[in-house]
Protein backbone atom coordinates (compact mmCIF):
# COMPACT_ATOMS: atom_id res chain seq x y z
CA UNK A 1 0.00 0.00 0.00
CA UNK A 2 1.32 3.25 -1.15
CA UNK A 3 1.62 5.94 1.13
CA UNK A 4 0.17 9.53 0.16
CA UNK A 5 1.04 12.88 1.81
CA UNK A 6 -1.32 14.47 0.30
CA UNK A 7 -3.80 12.44 1.48
CA UNK A 8 -2.21 12.69 5.35
CA UNK A 9 -2.01 16.33 5.01
CA UNK A 10 -6.14 16.72 4.64
CA UNK A 11 -7.02 14.17 7.30
CA UNK A 12 -9.41 16.20 9.74
CA UNK A 13 -7.93 16.27 12.99
CA UNK A 14 -11.37 15.83 14.87
CA UNK A 15 -11.62 19.40 15.74
CA UNK A 16 -14.30 20.87 13.49
CA UNK A 17 -12.96 21.17 10.30
CA UNK A 18 -9.05 21.57 10.75
CA UNK A 19 -6.47 19.00 8.73
CA UNK A 20 -3.02 17.68 9.79
CA UNK A 21 -1.95 20.63 6.68
CA UNK A 22 -3.36 23.68 9.35
CA UNK A 23 -2.07 22.36 12.08
CA UNK A 24 1.51 22.04 10.91
CA UNK A 25 1.15 25.47 9.20
CA UNK A 26 0.15 26.74 13.09
CA UNK A 27 3.00 24.78 14.43
CA UNK A 28 5.40 26.24 11.81
CA UNK A 29 4.36 29.87 12.06
CA UNK A 30 4.42 29.73 15.87
CA UNK A 31 7.99 28.43 15.59
CA UNK A 32 9.34 30.73 13.32
CA UNK A 33 7.81 33.46 15.70
CA UNK A 34 9.92 32.00 18.42
CA UNK A 35 12.89 32.01 16.68
CA UNK A 36 12.34 35.75 15.18
CA UNK A 37 11.85 36.41 19.11
CA UNK A 38 15.03 34.83 20.54
CA UNK A 39 17.46 36.41 17.39
CA UNK A 40 15.52 40.01 17.74
CA UNK A 41 15.63 39.99 21.93
CA UNK A 42 19.00 38.80 21.77
CA UNK A 43 19.79 41.55 19.37
CA UNK A 44 17.96 43.84 21.79
CA UNK A 45 20.00 42.40 24.38
CA UNK A 46 23.03 43.14 22.96
CA UNK A 47 22.73 46.63 21.62
CA UNK A 48 21.08 48.14 24.73
CA UNK A 49 23.80 45.94 27.04
CA UNK A 50 25.96 49.76 27.48
CA UNK A 51 22.91 51.78 27.24
CA UNK A 52 20.38 50.32 29.78
CA UNK A 53 21.10 48.90 33.22
CA UNK A 54 20.56 45.20 33.31
CA UNK A 55 16.89 44.84 34.88
CA UNK A 56 15.59 47.35 32.84
CA UNK A 57 17.58 45.87 29.58
CA UNK A 58 15.92 42.54 30.69
CA UNK A 59 12.45 43.92 30.47
CA UNK A 60 12.58 45.53 27.34
CA UNK A 61 13.93 42.39 26.02
CA UNK A 62 11.27 40.35 27.41
CA UNK A 63 8.69 42.88 26.23
CA UNK A 64 10.29 42.62 22.62
CA UNK A 65 10.86 38.51 22.78
CA UNK A 66 6.76 38.25 24.30
CA UNK A 67 5.74 40.49 21.63
CA UNK A 68 6.92 39.16 18.63
CA UNK A 69 5.52 35.71 20.03
CA UNK A 70 1.64 37.24 20.44
CA UNK A 71 2.30 39.12 16.99
CA UNK A 72 3.40 34.86 15.30
CA UNK A 73 0.57 33.82 17.57
CA UNK A 74 -2.02 36.25 16.05
CA UNK A 75 -0.48 35.54 12.64
CA UNK A 76 -1.24 31.54 12.52
CA UNK A 77 -4.75 31.78 14.70
CA UNK A 78 -6.52 31.64 10.90
CA UNK A 79 -4.84 28.27 10.18
CA UNK A 80 -7.09 26.98 13.25
CA UNK A 81 -10.06 28.29 11.15
CA UNK A 82 -10.41 31.15 14.79
CA UNK A 83 -12.65 34.03 13.74
CA UNK A 84 -10.33 36.98 14.39
CA UNK A 85 -13.11 39.71 14.23
CA UNK A 86 -14.81 38.64 17.67
CA UNK A 87 -11.32 39.13 19.41
CA UNK A 88 -10.50 42.35 17.22
CA UNK A 89 -13.66 43.98 18.74
CA UNK A 90 -13.16 42.99 21.92
CA UNK A 91 -9.23 43.86 21.95
CA UNK A 92 -10.40 46.98 20.73
CA UNK A 93 -12.16 47.91 23.63
CA UNK A 94 -9.38 46.97 25.79
CA UNK A 95 -7.21 48.61 24.34
CA UNK A 96 -8.88 51.57 24.22
CA UNK A 97 -9.65 51.03 28.15
CA UNK A 98 -5.74 50.26 29.06
CA UNK A 99 -4.79 53.39 26.25
CA UNK A 100 -6.50 55.90 28.67
CA UNK A 101 -5.91 53.65 31.88
CA UNK A 102 -1.66 53.90 30.87
CA UNK A 103 -1.48 57.46 29.07
CA UNK A 104 1.07 58.67 31.14
CA UNK A 105 2.95 55.46 31.51
CA UNK A 106 3.39 55.03 28.18
CA UNK A 107 4.64 58.92 28.10
CA UNK A 108 7.30 58.47 30.21
CA UNK A 109 8.45 55.14 28.92
CA UNK A 110 8.79 56.94 25.80
CA UNK A 111 9.93 60.02 27.57
CA UNK A 112 12.82 57.23 29.29
CA UNK A 113 13.62 55.89 25.66
CA UNK A 114 14.13 59.31 24.49
CA UNK A 115 16.38 60.43 27.74
CA UNK A 116 18.66 56.98 26.97
CA UNK A 117 18.90 57.70 23.44
CA UNK A 118 19.58 61.20 24.03
CA UNK A 119 21.72 61.02 26.35
CA UNK A 120 21.04 64.58 28.03
CA UNK A 121 22.33 63.19 31.34
CA UNK A 122 24.55 60.12 32.49
CA UNK A 123 24.34 58.15 35.49
CA UNK A 124 26.55 60.03 38.00
CA UNK A 125 26.14 63.71 36.59
CA UNK A 126 25.63 66.44 38.44
CA UNK A 127 22.45 67.93 37.51
CA UNK A 128 19.26 70.42 38.12
CA UNK A 129 16.07 68.87 36.79
CA UNK A 130 12.64 70.06 37.68
CA UNK A 131 14.10 72.46 40.53
CA UNK A 132 16.22 69.30 41.80
CA UNK A 133 19.39 69.70 42.40
CA UNK A 134 21.70 66.28 42.84
CA UNK A 135 23.65 63.27 40.96
CA UNK A 136 21.84 61.16 38.78
CA UNK A 137 21.59 57.64 40.49
CA UNK A 138 19.33 55.94 37.70
CA UNK A 139 17.76 56.97 34.44
CA UNK A 140 14.99 53.68 34.48
CA UNK A 141 12.15 53.10 31.58
CA UNK A 142 9.74 55.11 33.71
CA UNK A 143 11.92 56.98 35.70
CA UNK A 144 15.11 58.53 36.76
CA UNK A 145 16.69 58.56 40.56
CA UNK A 146 18.21 61.47 42.12
CA UNK A 147 20.62 61.74 45.01
CA UNK A 148 20.09 65.26 46.36
CA UNK A 149 23.35 66.62 47.60
CA UNK A 150 21.92 66.11 51.18
CA UNK A 151 21.84 62.12 50.27
CA UNK A 152 18.03 61.89 49.58
CA UNK A 153 16.16 59.69 47.47
CA UNK A 154 14.05 61.92 44.95
CA UNK A 155 12.24 59.79 42.01
CA UNK A 156 11.26 62.01 39.02
CA UNK A 157 8.74 60.41 35.97
CA UNK A 158 10.91 60.15 32.71
CA UNK A 159 8.23 62.50 30.82
CA UNK A 160 8.83 65.65 33.76
CA UNK A 161 12.78 65.42 33.20
CA UNK A 162 12.30 65.44 29.43
CA UNK A 163 9.88 67.90 28.65
CA UNK A 164 11.88 70.12 32.19
CA UNK A 165 14.72 72.23 31.50
CA UNK A 166 17.78 70.16 32.48
CA UNK A 167 20.93 71.68 33.48
CA UNK A 168 24.39 69.40 33.47
CA UNK A 169 26.81 70.95 35.39
CA UNK A 170 29.11 68.49 34.30
CA UNK A 171 28.04 67.69 30.66
CA UNK A 172 30.85 69.85 29.27
CA UNK A 173 34.73 69.13 30.45
CA UNK A 174 35.54 72.08 32.06
CA UNK A 175 33.70 74.63 33.71
CA UNK A 176 34.73 78.67 34.90
CA UNK A 177 34.08 79.62 38.19
CA UNK A 178 34.67 82.93 39.97
CA UNK A 179 35.90 84.81 43.15
CA UNK A 180 35.46 88.41 44.59
CA UNK A 181 38.76 89.13 46.10
CA UNK A 182 38.75 92.69 48.18
CA UNK A 183 41.84 94.23 49.23
CA UNK A 184 42.44 97.64 51.18
CA UNK A 185 42.28 101.05 48.72
CA UNK A 186 46.34 101.81 50.07
CA UNK A 187 47.31 97.98 48.85
CA UNK A 188 49.07 97.54 45.67
CA UNK A 189 46.58 95.52 43.60
CA UNK A 190 49.27 94.31 41.19
CA UNK A 191 51.22 92.78 43.48
CA UNK A 192 47.70 91.29 44.47
CA UNK A 193 47.04 89.71 41.05
CA UNK A 194 50.28 89.00 40.55
CA UNK A 195 49.90 86.91 43.72
CA UNK A 196 46.65 85.37 43.41
CA UNK A 197 47.80 83.85 39.71
CA UNK A 198 50.75 82.54 41.28
CA UNK A 199 48.95 80.74 43.95
CA UNK A 200 46.37 79.82 41.32
CA UNK A 201 49.11 78.48 39.32
CA UNK A 202 50.13 76.07 41.85
CA UNK A 203 46.99 74.21 41.88
CA UNK A 204 47.13 71.21 39.68
CA UNK A 205 43.24 71.45 39.01
CA UNK A 206 43.24 75.17 37.88
CA UNK A 207 43.43 74.64 34.32
CA UNK A 208 46.77 75.97 32.40
CA UNK A 209 44.15 76.85 29.15
CA UNK A 210 41.81 78.64 28.90
CA UNK A 211 44.12 80.89 31.12
CA UNK A 212 42.67 82.12 34.53
CA UNK A 213 42.06 85.71 34.85
CA UNK A 214 42.95 88.33 37.54
CA UNK A 215 41.64 91.69 37.82
CA UNK A 216 40.40 95.03 39.13
CA UNK A 217 36.83 95.04 38.34
CA UNK A 218 35.35 97.96 40.31
CA UNK A 219 35.85 100.32 43.39
CA UNK A 220 33.96 99.04 46.44
CA UNK A 221 32.70 101.31 49.57
CA UNK A 222 35.35 99.91 51.51
CA UNK A 223 37.70 97.55 49.25
CA UNK A 224 39.28 97.35 45.79
CA UNK A 225 37.48 94.42 44.38
CA UNK A 226 39.22 91.99 41.96
CA UNK A 227 37.67 89.53 40.18
CA UNK A 228 39.57 85.81 39.61
CA UNK A 229 37.97 83.73 36.61
CA UNK A 230 39.31 80.27 36.60
CA UNK A 231 38.68 77.03 34.55
CA UNK A 232 38.98 73.58 35.78
CA UNK A 233 37.72 70.32 35.06
CA UNK A 234 33.68 70.16 35.72
CA UNK A 235 33.47 66.50 37.47
CA UNK A 236 36.59 68.76 40.14
CA UNK A 237 35.47 72.57 39.91
CA UNK A 238 33.98 72.39 43.42
CA UNK A 239 37.01 70.85 44.90
CA UNK A 240 39.28 73.10 43.79
CA UNK A 241 36.75 75.79 43.91
CA UNK A 242 36.85 75.53 48.03
CA UNK A 243 40.57 74.64 47.96
CA UNK A 244 41.48 78.00 46.31
CA UNK A 245 40.55 80.68 48.06
CA UNK A 246 41.62 80.18 51.32
CA UNK A 247 45.02 79.90 49.63
CA UNK A 248 44.73 82.75 48.00
CA UNK A 249 43.65 85.06 51.20
CA UNK A 250 46.61 83.48 53.05
CA UNK A 251 49.46 84.38 50.54
CA UNK A 252 47.88 88.14 50.29
CA UNK A 253 48.39 88.44 54.12
CA UNK A 254 51.81 86.36 54.34
CA UNK A 255 52.93 90.00 51.39
CA UNK A 256 50.77 92.45 53.65
CA UNK A 257 47.45 92.59 51.77
CA UNK A 258 45.07 92.40 53.60
CA UNK A 259 40.88 92.30 53.18
CA UNK A 260 39.37 95.37 54.49
CA UNK A 261 36.18 95.55 57.27
CA UNK A 262 33.51 97.43 56.30
CA UNK A 263 34.37 100.92 57.22
CA UNK A 264 33.14 104.67 58.01
CA UNK A 265 35.02 107.47 57.48
CA UNK A 266 32.74 110.08 59.30
CA UNK A 267 33.30 114.20 59.48
CA UNK A 268 32.12 116.07 62.41
CA UNK A 269 30.78 120.05 61.60
CA UNK A 270 32.55 121.23 64.94
CA UNK A 271 35.11 118.69 65.58
CA UNK A 272 35.13 116.22 67.95
CA UNK A 273 35.06 117.00 71.46
CA UNK A 274 35.01 114.32 74.49
CA UNK A 275 33.62 115.55 77.49
CA UNK A 276 34.15 114.59 80.99
CA UNK A 277 31.24 112.98 82.94
CA UNK A 278 30.33 114.08 86.00
CA UNK A 279 31.03 110.98 88.45
CA UNK A 280 34.59 110.48 86.97
CA UNK A 281 37.40 111.12 89.21
CA UNK A 282 40.17 113.47 87.78
CA UNK A 283 43.92 111.53 87.81
CA UNK B 1 67.97 51.58 40.65
CA UNK B 2 64.10 51.37 42.27
CA UNK B 3 62.83 49.93 39.26
CA UNK B 4 62.37 45.87 39.32
CA UNK B 5 60.48 43.10 41.14
CA UNK B 6 60.87 42.20 44.66
CA UNK B 7 59.83 39.42 46.65
CA UNK B 8 59.09 39.80 50.62
CA UNK B 9 61.48 42.74 52.60
CA UNK B 10 63.34 45.46 50.70
CA UNK B 11 64.65 48.77 50.63
CA UNK B 12 64.63 51.16 48.35
CA UNK B 13 66.01 55.31 49.07
CA UNK B 14 66.82 57.72 46.41
CA UNK B 15 66.57 61.44 47.55
CA UNK B 16 63.56 62.12 49.01
CA UNK B 17 61.78 58.44 48.16
CA UNK B 18 61.69 56.11 50.27
CA UNK B 19 60.19 52.77 49.19
CA UNK B 20 60.12 49.45 51.85
CA UNK B 21 58.35 46.56 52.51
CA UNK B 22 59.50 45.28 56.25
CA UNK B 23 58.22 42.95 58.61
CA UNK B 24 56.41 44.82 61.29
CA UNK B 25 55.25 42.43 64.18
CA UNK B 26 55.05 39.77 62.00
CA UNK B 27 53.22 41.83 59.42
CA UNK B 28 54.98 42.34 55.86
CA UNK B 29 54.26 46.50 55.50
CA UNK B 30 54.66 48.31 52.35
CA UNK B 31 55.47 51.96 52.82
CA UNK B 32 56.44 54.51 50.76
CA UNK B 33 57.26 57.95 51.56
CA UNK B 34 57.54 60.85 48.88
CA UNK B 35 57.41 64.17 48.89
CA UNK B 36 56.36 64.71 52.13
CA UNK B 37 53.68 62.11 51.18
CA UNK B 38 53.73 58.86 52.95
CA UNK B 39 51.26 55.84 52.61
CA UNK B 40 51.18 52.75 53.84
CA UNK B 41 49.72 48.87 53.30
CA UNK B 42 49.51 45.47 55.35
CA UNK B 43 50.69 43.14 52.67
CA UNK B 44 49.38 39.31 52.92
CA UNK B 45 51.76 37.61 49.94
CA UNK B 46 52.27 34.19 49.86
CA UNK B 47 54.32 33.64 46.18
CA UNK B 48 53.44 37.52 45.10
CA UNK B 49 55.91 39.52 44.52
CA UNK B 50 55.98 43.55 44.64
CA UNK B 51 57.12 45.36 40.70
CA UNK B 52 57.92 49.08 40.65
CA UNK B 53 57.92 50.74 37.59
CA UNK B 54 57.47 53.99 35.42
CA UNK B 55 53.71 53.83 34.61
CA UNK B 56 51.53 56.61 32.32
CA UNK B 57 52.02 60.38 33.94
CA UNK B 58 48.21 60.84 34.19
CA UNK B 59 47.23 59.59 37.41
CA UNK B 60 48.28 62.18 39.80
CA UNK B 61 47.02 64.03 41.84
CA UNK B 62 44.02 61.88 40.84
CA UNK B 63 42.82 60.52 38.15
CA UNK B 64 40.96 62.51 35.98
CA UNK B 65 41.73 61.91 32.44
CA UNK B 66 43.73 59.56 29.95
CA UNK B 67 45.34 62.33 27.78
CA UNK B 68 48.92 63.59 28.00
CA UNK B 69 49.71 66.99 26.37
CA UNK B 70 53.10 67.78 25.74
CA UNK B 71 53.83 71.55 25.51
CA UNK B 72 57.48 72.44 23.57
CA UNK B 73 58.90 75.17 21.35
CA UNK B 74 57.01 75.56 18.05
CA UNK B 75 58.40 74.13 15.33
CA UNK B 76 57.87 75.46 11.89
CA UNK B 77 57.57 71.90 9.64
CA UNK B 78 57.56 71.78 5.25
CA UNK B 79 55.11 70.17 3.72
CA UNK B 80 56.06 66.55 3.47
CA UNK B 81 58.81 67.06 5.89
CA UNK B 82 59.50 64.14 8.52
CA UNK B 83 61.71 65.17 11.74
CA UNK B 84 62.53 63.03 14.79
CA UNK B 85 62.95 65.35 18.33
CA UNK B 86 63.14 64.54 21.74
CA UNK B 87 60.88 65.66 24.45
CA UNK B 88 61.19 65.38 28.50
CA UNK B 89 58.04 64.17 29.78
CA UNK B 90 56.75 63.56 33.19
CA UNK B 91 57.03 60.30 34.65
CA UNK B 92 55.14 58.95 37.56
CA UNK B 93 55.87 55.55 39.22
CA UNK B 94 53.54 52.43 39.77
CA UNK B 95 53.91 49.43 42.59
CA UNK B 96 51.87 46.72 41.81
CA UNK B 97 51.36 43.64 43.77
CA UNK B 98 51.57 40.29 41.77
CA UNK B 99 50.65 36.37 41.64
CA UNK B 100 50.65 33.72 39.80
CA UNK B 101 47.03 34.73 39.23
CA UNK B 102 46.68 38.25 39.04
CA UNK B 103 48.39 41.55 39.51
CA UNK B 104 46.90 44.68 41.26
CA UNK B 105 47.92 48.17 41.62
CA UNK B 106 49.06 48.96 45.32
CA UNK B 107 50.54 52.87 45.15
CA UNK B 108 51.27 55.44 42.56
CA UNK B 109 53.49 58.25 43.74
CA UNK B 110 55.87 60.83 41.53
CA UNK B 111 57.83 63.90 42.91
CA UNK B 112 57.34 67.62 41.37
CA UNK B 113 53.75 69.24 40.86
CA UNK B 114 51.06 68.08 38.18
CA UNK B 115 49.29 70.70 35.76
CA UNK B 116 46.40 69.96 33.75
CA UNK B 117 44.76 71.93 30.86
CA UNK B 118 42.19 71.68 28.60
CA UNK B 119 42.92 70.52 25.37
CA UNK B 120 39.94 71.84 22.52
CA UNK B 121 36.88 73.88 23.58
CA UNK B 122 34.99 73.49 27.01
CA UNK B 123 32.23 71.69 25.31
CA UNK B 124 34.03 69.09 22.70
CA UNK B 125 37.40 69.41 24.27
CA UNK B 126 39.43 67.04 26.43
CA UNK B 127 41.23 67.60 30.00
CA UNK B 128 44.89 66.42 29.63
CA UNK B 129 47.61 66.29 32.12
CA UNK B 130 49.83 69.34 31.00
CA UNK B 131 53.68 69.23 30.74
CA UNK B 132 56.57 71.51 29.08
CA UNK B 133 59.61 70.63 27.30
CA UNK B 134 62.28 72.03 25.17
CA UNK B 135 62.76 70.30 22.26
CA UNK B 136 66.45 68.17 22.19
CA UNK B 137 67.59 66.74 18.51
CA UNK B 138 69.75 63.81 20.78
CA UNK B 139 68.78 62.09 24.20
CA UNK B 140 69.10 64.77 26.57
CA UNK B 141 69.86 63.95 30.36
CA UNK B 142 67.19 63.35 32.93
CA UNK B 143 66.43 63.43 36.46
CA UNK B 144 65.38 60.30 37.09
CA UNK B 145 62.00 59.16 38.58
CA UNK B 146 61.22 62.99 37.68
CA UNK B 147 61.25 62.49 33.95
CA UNK B 148 61.74 60.49 31.16
CA UNK B 149 62.70 60.99 27.45
CA UNK B 150 59.98 60.98 24.71
CA UNK B 151 61.12 60.35 20.91
CA UNK B 152 58.69 61.83 18.92
CA UNK B 153 58.69 61.45 15.03
CA UNK B 154 56.73 64.19 13.06
CA UNK B 155 55.62 63.86 9.65
CA UNK B 156 53.60 66.66 8.08
CA UNK B 157 51.31 64.64 5.63
CA UNK B 158 49.61 67.47 4.40
CA UNK B 159 50.30 70.37 1.46
CA UNK B 160 51.02 73.54 3.72
CA UNK B 161 53.96 74.49 6.43
CA UNK B 162 52.52 74.03 9.74
CA UNK B 163 53.45 74.95 13.16
CA UNK B 164 53.50 72.63 15.71
CA UNK B 165 54.05 73.76 19.72
CA UNK B 166 51.91 70.32 21.21
CA UNK B 167 51.25 67.16 20.95
CA UNK B 168 48.22 65.12 22.51
CA UNK B 169 48.57 61.56 23.19
CA UNK B 170 46.33 58.57 24.88
CA UNK B 171 48.10 57.46 27.45
CA UNK B 172 46.03 54.11 27.08
CA UNK B 173 48.07 54.05 24.01
CA UNK B 174 51.57 54.27 25.97
CA UNK B 175 54.52 51.97 26.24
CA UNK B 176 57.11 53.07 28.55
CA UNK B 177 60.78 51.40 28.84
CA UNK B 178 63.12 51.78 31.43
CA UNK B 179 66.66 51.42 31.39
CA UNK B 180 69.32 54.03 32.18
CA UNK B 181 66.26 56.73 31.93
CA UNK B 182 62.84 56.17 31.65
CA UNK B 183 61.58 56.23 27.63
CA UNK B 184 58.84 55.96 25.27
CA UNK B 185 58.39 56.52 21.31
CA UNK B 186 55.61 58.34 19.55
CA UNK B 187 54.71 59.50 15.87
CA UNK B 188 52.86 62.45 15.03
CA UNK B 189 51.93 62.32 11.53
CA UNK B 190 49.73 66.05 10.63
CA UNK B 191 46.94 65.67 8.53
CA UNK B 192 46.14 69.24 7.93
CA UNK B 193 46.18 72.59 9.19
CA UNK B 194 44.64 71.78 13.01
CA UNK B 195 44.27 67.86 12.55
CA UNK B 196 47.23 65.48 13.43
CA UNK B 197 47.37 61.79 14.35
CA UNK B 198 49.00 60.74 17.31
CA UNK B 199 50.22 57.18 18.56
CA UNK B 200 52.52 55.35 20.73
CA UNK B 201 55.83 53.21 19.16
CA UNK B 202 55.90 49.89 21.50
CA UNK B 203 59.85 49.77 21.01
CA UNK B 204 62.74 50.54 23.59
CA UNK B 205 64.77 54.00 22.40
CA UNK B 206 67.63 51.84 23.57
CA UNK B 207 68.59 48.25 23.28
CA UNK B 208 68.25 46.74 26.77
CA UNK B 209 65.60 48.34 28.08
CA UNK B 210 62.49 46.94 30.13
CA UNK B 211 59.25 47.30 29.35
CA UNK B 212 56.74 48.72 31.98
CA UNK B 213 53.21 47.15 33.42
CA UNK B 214 50.81 49.71 31.87
CA UNK B 215 48.61 50.76 34.47
CA UNK B 216 46.11 50.04 32.26
CA UNK B 217 46.83 46.20 32.13
CA UNK B 218 46.59 46.00 35.86
CA UNK B 219 43.73 47.52 36.29
CA UNK B 220 42.33 45.24 33.58
CA UNK B 221 40.49 48.08 31.60
CA UNK B 222 40.38 47.05 28.05
CA UNK B 223 41.63 49.58 25.52
CA UNK B 224 41.96 49.29 21.85
CA UNK B 225 45.03 50.72 20.27
CA UNK B 226 44.15 53.44 17.74
CA UNK B 227 46.02 56.45 18.98
CA UNK B 228 44.47 60.22 18.87
CA UNK B 229 43.11 62.44 16.57
CA UNK B 230 43.81 66.39 17.78
CA UNK B 231 41.18 67.62 15.69
CA UNK B 232 41.59 71.38 17.68
CA UNK B 233 44.92 71.89 16.47
CA UNK B 234 48.58 71.60 17.59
Amino acid sequence: MAFNVTEVLEIPIGVGDITVERLLYFAVILTVGVIIAKVVSTNVRRILAERLPKNERELLTKLVYYGIIVWAFVVALPQLNFDLSGLLVAGGIVGLVIGFASQSVVSNLISGLFLMFEHPIRIGDNINVADVSGSVEDIRVLSTVIKTYDGVYVRIPNEKVFTSNITNYVHNAARRFEYQIGIRYQDDANAAIRIAKEVIETHPFALKSPAPSVFVDNFGDNSVNLTAYIWAPARNWWDVRTDLLWKIKLALEENGIEMPFPQRTVWFADGLEVKERSGEKKE
Amino acid sequence: MMFGRYRGSFRREWGDILVEAESVDGLLTYRRRCGGQTFERILVLNTGEVIINPVEPVNLPRDITDFLLMEFSPMMIEPGATQTVYLKFPVEIGVFVESAKDIEVLDVFARGSQKYTLYGSPTNGVIARWYRSAVYPEIPPVEFFCEGVMELSIHNASHEWVEVSCAVFESTDMKLYYGDFVAASAKMKILGPSLAETDFIDAPLQTGMVKSIELYTARKIPVINRGYLMEWGF
